[in-house]
């Protein structure tokens, strides 16, 4: 019980970057159509960065910037050049998708044997760690976890209390009264978004570094999308992202805990991996979204 | 309006000679050489009738998931679940294949599972459009996750029931002859599911700009609120158009089961789905323009095929074009209303008095 | 004399259909109160909104206490002391009237008490009655004006523009707000007050400017002129005066009744109270009200799109509980929406295919499975040249017509697919002077052919001039129901705010 918690929590942690950096992004104005695709990227150049040089920094730092660098990608096409953002980040996610199986072909060919890299360690902190039934689950994790545990407080606070929170939920509401009070609105908007790429390319590093230890090209399966449903979800509040991402972050521990332990006797197999998915599906049905930012995919344009 | 045509003519094909230029880049940059690639690829596809039929062979099923995200697009509403939709409605079609395949003359059978696999389709698919109806959920995100849990239930099904009878691969064993679609070009590949498929989206266009049916359609996508005011229950158009489009992503699984592979395999054909929401765009939703963009993909992925096994550029190359030529196409909308802005002010300009 | 405060010169400002300034020429002095005065589509907003950084002019200067300025955004003109009040208020909902008058003035962590405590003093010092805390999407629109007001008074403005201030204002309320614009160029602030009516410039203006078709036509100081001198100059040409609207006949049928009706918006909120009117065919029943009481309510609940929780609705005999809004169009019953755009006309679509809006689900106009398009076009045209609609023809797409043009589309519309009763709901807001007059023309027609009108209206004059009966709103109730020889402004003016009073 206490592993499946602390797996939970594991499993939370791309989610919840992912999250979260949708919810600044989206209580501007943008949703971040392409989080898919920066994931993909993260994960790609995490585990490329990683095994060329052997560092897990290394490979962090490469997520980073190919996420911030397909963010830019879309955040020039959306924010400045006005376009469609649910089009916009379908083309980018073919093209990273393409990209990423492309150059993974490229670099390697077809190994035998498919090439892995050590994923990240736990660090259990020193005393925190033994506290009875707490301490493994929350003070046992490794180092992005305990990042993740920095995200939602900080995002809450930049949020709801200092100017920069309140021009970014204004400019999603009405971005003409930001304009007004003399904020570049598309100059906020396009940060957040490459906000959006930073986080989520760690989000996406995290699965192939920092969990599986290797990249396949259908590593992120749709957990960009889940990411990006969660801000829905989560009423675009930090801590309802939170409350999300440990929602899910369960799901997967059960589904991965039932899997390995033979539980497809009583439950398909097939049921198991498709529960986040459905699990969203209940989800959006359910919350009636009374949050959503006024004016969220709209683009903004001045008049004169 | 014969100017504005032209205009979305030469932008899009500016759009796709600069998405072919930048995937030439790319493999300019690892050390390939683009221009024989190219050339092979060209000289490749016109070089048999094999290879040229191949290109309407792969267009089919991407004209129906097309023309899938297209209608409810009509309607604002966005699809992605086509993919998800093209499994149900090929798990369909095999199942029936394979229960009358021998037992119900030829076109009889096919027409049976072709009309079955429409109809799980329809279903699946109206079942985001009900959730957005009586929810008001995201069809986006649903439509979307409606597709994992349809691999999910097609790989169930292949791993028990429709198993083939060796029980070593998950996927079925081969329909009966007498449920194949028909060739019509013999020495190829190339199936009745083309002609079928052609036919569909001139209905389709039909359907969308000639009748009252499409007519709503088309007013619920451009203004709700007005729609709602002349007495059109928008909540039945998104059933409809969901519907409407889950039939057209399954007829898409009928093709490609009964027309080329003659059984069910697992995970086949993945990228339909998006490949198909790119030729949409890239044809602005027009089921005529679906036709000929469907075939500009088939050639591609035709090519692809062929550069991977000839050049050693892997066959991913191809999605790489396609994304690169929808970024393309995405940044004419852009040039183009810039240049319309342009036009009506310099218009204006010219008749102000000094 | 010193050089003027603001001096605007020989600015040009083309838009990509119509030219909306010509080389005006305006100059606003230290505590003087400006009146810019004019119909719709005048230039006037134009004009301000270049001086506030909101549109760049094409050609012109703009100098301020004599120094060449550069404006290009609000915030430059803000540093400038220049602020401006427009009629959509750039105002963020969801949010509290602090964090709304704070925005973009403070940096670094918020310290709420501290910002709580500003506001409330700086509204103190007006007299404007305001809760800092407040949502400001819940506030009514006096107040919310009141809150944009104190926006500009926060950063110290030495200069506020208003748009058509008194649009959404009751009576009283426009005699606070001038009170406030008085004791505001008291204290040596300059005004612009931007409006179309008369009455207003007559009571608060220094000095009037008259914009007609992007040029100044004239300027006149309040005390050398006089309504009549500034209509005219306003207007151009003397109107033709409306053909005389005969008496309702006293037996007519009566064609739409509504009893005790009571209605709840989404959130419980009542909006519409124990409402009862009624209509005779061939008559007019003018509504009016201030904007926001409840009038839109009524014309959703008679046209179908909004359910009473009580009471009943009746067209005729025919009781209208749970009848839909497309029976209702084929029951006859027409409905010229406030908001045009939104609500009446699909913009990306072709004029042709605007006029089968509510009739594509007869037999009308079908041939076989298919649309008959040539029948089609060919009403579509009769329509334009029945209408004077100025368009290049039927295929032209509804976003290329001006305003005027789309309303007249509307109105021949729901005019030719009404068959008893039609409800027009602010049908001449935002309309020039020629488009105004067509309406009223129609409308007076539709009268004559022996349907009921509903006619919703916010302005007085409107509703005096067609109404055979005219009710007045406030909160979702009705105030009374009045012929029109027994009101005077006066009265309707108090019953607009609540006032139920007897007496003249």
């Amino acid at each position: 019980m206490i592993n499946l918690l602390a797996n939970a929590l594991l499993m939370s942690t791309p989610l919840l970057f992912g999250s979260v950096a949708e919810v600044l992004a989206e209580r501007s104005g943008m949703m971040v159509t392409a989080i898919e695709g920066i994931f993909l990227i993260g994960a790609f150049s995490g585990f490329v960065g990683a095994y060329a040089c052997k560092s897990l920094l290394v490979g962090l730092a490469a997520a980073l910037g190919s996420g911030v660098v397909v963010a830019a990608l879309y955040g020039w096409i959306t924010v400045y050049l006005k376009q469609h953002q649910v089009v916009t980040g379908t083309a980018i996610n073919i093209l990273v998708a393409g990209l990423c199986s492309f150059l993974m072909r490229v670099f390697f060919g077809v190994p035998v044997i498919p090439l892995t890299v050590e994923p990240l360690k736990k660090l259990p902190i020193p005393l925190l760690s033994g506290i009875p039934l707490l301490g493994p689950i929350l003070f046992a994790q490794n180092a992005l976890t305990y990042a993740a545990y920095l995200i939602v407080p900080v995002a809450w606070f930049v949020l709801y209390r200092t100017s920069l929170g309140l021009t970014i939920r204004s400019a999603g509401d009405n971005p003409e009264a930001v304009d007004v009070a003399g904020e570049d609105v598309d100059a906020l908007r396009f940060s957040l978004v490459l906000v959006a790429g930073a986080m989520g390319g760690i989000a996406g590093a995290f699965y192939s570094i920092g969990y599986l230890g290797m990249f396949t090209t259908n590593i992120i399966g749709g957990r960009g999308w889940i990411a990006f449903a969660i801000c829905f979800l989560g009423n675009w509040n930090p801590l309802g992202a939170l409350a999300g991402t440990l929602v899910f972050g369960v799901a997967e521990a059960v589904a991965i805990s039932m899997q390995s332990s033979g539980g497809g006797q009583l439950v398909p197999n097939e049921l198991l991996i498709a529960l986040p998915y459905i699990l969203t599906i209940a989800l959006t049905m359910a919350r009636r979204s009374f949050n959503v930012p006024g004016k969220l995919g709209v683009p903004y344009a001045k008049e004169g | 309006m014969k100017a504005r045509f032209l205009d979305l003519l030469v932008s899009v094909a500016a759009a796709v000679f600069l998405g072919l230029a930048a995937s030439a880049a790319i493999m300019l940059f690892l050390g390939k050489d683009p221009l024989s690639a190219f050339g092979l690829l060209a000289s490749s596809l016109i070089r048999d009738k094999y290879t040229f039929a191949d290109i309407f062979v792969k267009a089919a099923p991407l004209i129906l998931t097309a023309l899938a995200f297209a209608v409810p697009y009509k309607a604002s509403l966005f699809n992605i679940g086509a993919q998800g939709q093209f499994y149900v409605g090929a798990l369909v079609a095999s199942a029936v294949s394979l229960a009358v395949g021998g037992r119900l003359p030829g076109v009889l059978g096919q027409a049976v599972a072709l009309l079955a696999a429409a109809a799980a389709g329809g279903l699946w698919g109206s079942f985001v459009g009900f959730a957005k109806a009586r929810f008001k959920a995201n069809e986006f995100l649903i439509s979307m996750m409606s597709t994992y849990v349809a691999l999910a239930i097609m790989n169930f099904f292949l791993r028990t029931s429709l198993m083939e009878a060796k029980h070593e691969y998950p996927q079925t064993d081969s329909f009966d002859q007498g449920v194949w679609l028909p060739l019509i070009v013999g020495d190829t590949r190339l199936h009745a599911g083309f002609a079928l498929a052609v036919l569909i989206a001139i209905a389709i266009w039909l359907v969308i700009y000639r009748t009252p049916f499409g007519y709503r359609v088309r007013v619920v996508g451009y203004n709700a609120d007005a729609a709602r005011l002349a007495g059109i229950d928008s909540k039945r158009t998104y059933v409809a158009t969901f519907f409407i489009a889950g039939a057209l992503a399954a007829a898409a699984g009928f093709v490609e089961t009964n027309g080329v592979q003659h059984m069910l395999v697992q995970g086949f054909n993945p990228g339909l789905g998006s490949e198909g929401i790119g030729i949409a765009i890239l044809a602005n939703a027009n089921p005529i323009g679906i036709v000929f963009a469907s075939i500009l993909f088939g050639a591609l992925k035709g090519g692809g095929v062929i550069m991977g096994q000839m050049s050693g550029i892997p066959a991913s190359i191809i999605e790489i074009m396609e994304g690169c030529v929808m970024i393309f196409v995405i940044l004419s909308y852009f040039a183009r209303s810039i240049v319309e802005r342009r036009r009506e002010k310099r218009e204006l300009q010219r008749r102000m008095p000094a | 004399m010193a050089a003027p405060f603001i001096e605007m010169r020989d600015i040009t400002k083309l838009f990509a259909k119509v030219v909306a300034n010509r080389r005006v020429n305006l100059s606003i002095g230290r505590g003087e109160v400006v009146a810019l005065l004019g119909e719709n589509g005048a230039g006037k907003s134009t004009i301000m909104k270049v001086l506030y950084g909101l549109y760049h002019a094409d050609s012109g200067t703009i100098l301020v206490e004599g120094e060449r300025a550069r404006i290009e955004s609000p915030k430059d003109a803000m540093s400038l002391g220049i602020a401006m009040i427009q009629q959509h208020f750039s105002l963020v909902g969801p949010h509290t009237v602090v964090e709304n008058i704070v925005l973009g003035n403070v940096r670094g962590i918020i310290d709420a008490r501290a910002c709580e405590g500003k506001v409330r003093d700086l509204a103190g010092r007006y007299g404007f009655d305001i809760d800092p805390r407040a949502i400001v999407r819940e506030l009514p629109v006096g107040s919310q004006q009141k809150v944009e007001i104190l926006k500009a008074l926060y950063q110290d403005a030495r200069l506020i523009i208003m748009d058509e201030p008194t649009a959404v204002l009751t009576p009283q309320e426009s005699e606070s707000l001038m009170g406030f614009v008085r004791a505001y160029a008291e204290a040596g602030n300059s005004v612009v007050f931007i409006t179309h009516k008369l009455k207003e410039v007559m009571e608060v203006a220094d000095r009037i400017v008259v914009m007609r078709s992007g040029e100044i036509h004239g300027e006149r100081k309040r005390e050398e002129t006089d309504e009549r001198e500034l209509s005219s100059l306003m207007i151009g040409h003397e109107l033709p005066p409306l053909p005389p609207s005969s008496p309702a006949a006293e037996g007519a049928p009566v064609a739409l009744r509504l009893e005790l009706v009571n209605a709840r918006d989404r959130r419980g909120v009542v909006c519409l109270r124990d409402l009862s009117l009624s209509i005779r065919e061939g008559e007019i029943l003018g509504v009016a009200g201030v904007s926001g009481n409840g009038q839109d309510e009524l014309c959703e609940v008679v046209c179908g799109s909004r359910q009473a929780s009580s009471g009943s609705v009746r067209l005729g005999e025919r009781d209208l509980a749970g009848v839909g809004i497309r029976e209702r169009i084929e029951l006859g019953i027409g409905y010229v929406p406030a908001d045009r755009q939104r609500d009446g006309v699909v913009m990306e679509m072709s004029l042709a295919e605007n006029m089968i809006l509510k009739s594509s689900f007869g037999k009308v106009w079908r041939r076989g499975p298919f649309l008959d398009l040539r029948r089609i076009a060919a009403s579509a045209r009769k329509a334009i040249e029945d209408y004077s609609i100025k368009a290049p023809g039927p295929e032209a797409l509804a976003k290329g017509l001006s305003g005027g043009n789309q309303q007249k589309l509307v109105v021949a519309r729901e005019v030719e697919g009404s068959r008893r009763l039609i409800i027009f709901n602010q049908p001449t807001r935002g309309l020039d002077l020629g488009a105004i007059d067509y309406v009223h023309t129609t409308i007076l027609g539709e009268k004559r052919k022996g349907k009921a009108v509903l006619l919703v209206s916010t302005e007085l004059s409107e509703i005096f001039a067609l109404s055979d009966k005219i009710a007045v709103m406030y909160k979702g109730a009705i105030m009374g129901i009045f012929p029109k020889a027994e009101l005077s402004m006066e009265r309707i003016g108090l019953l607009m705010a609540g006032y139920s009073g007897v007496g003249a």
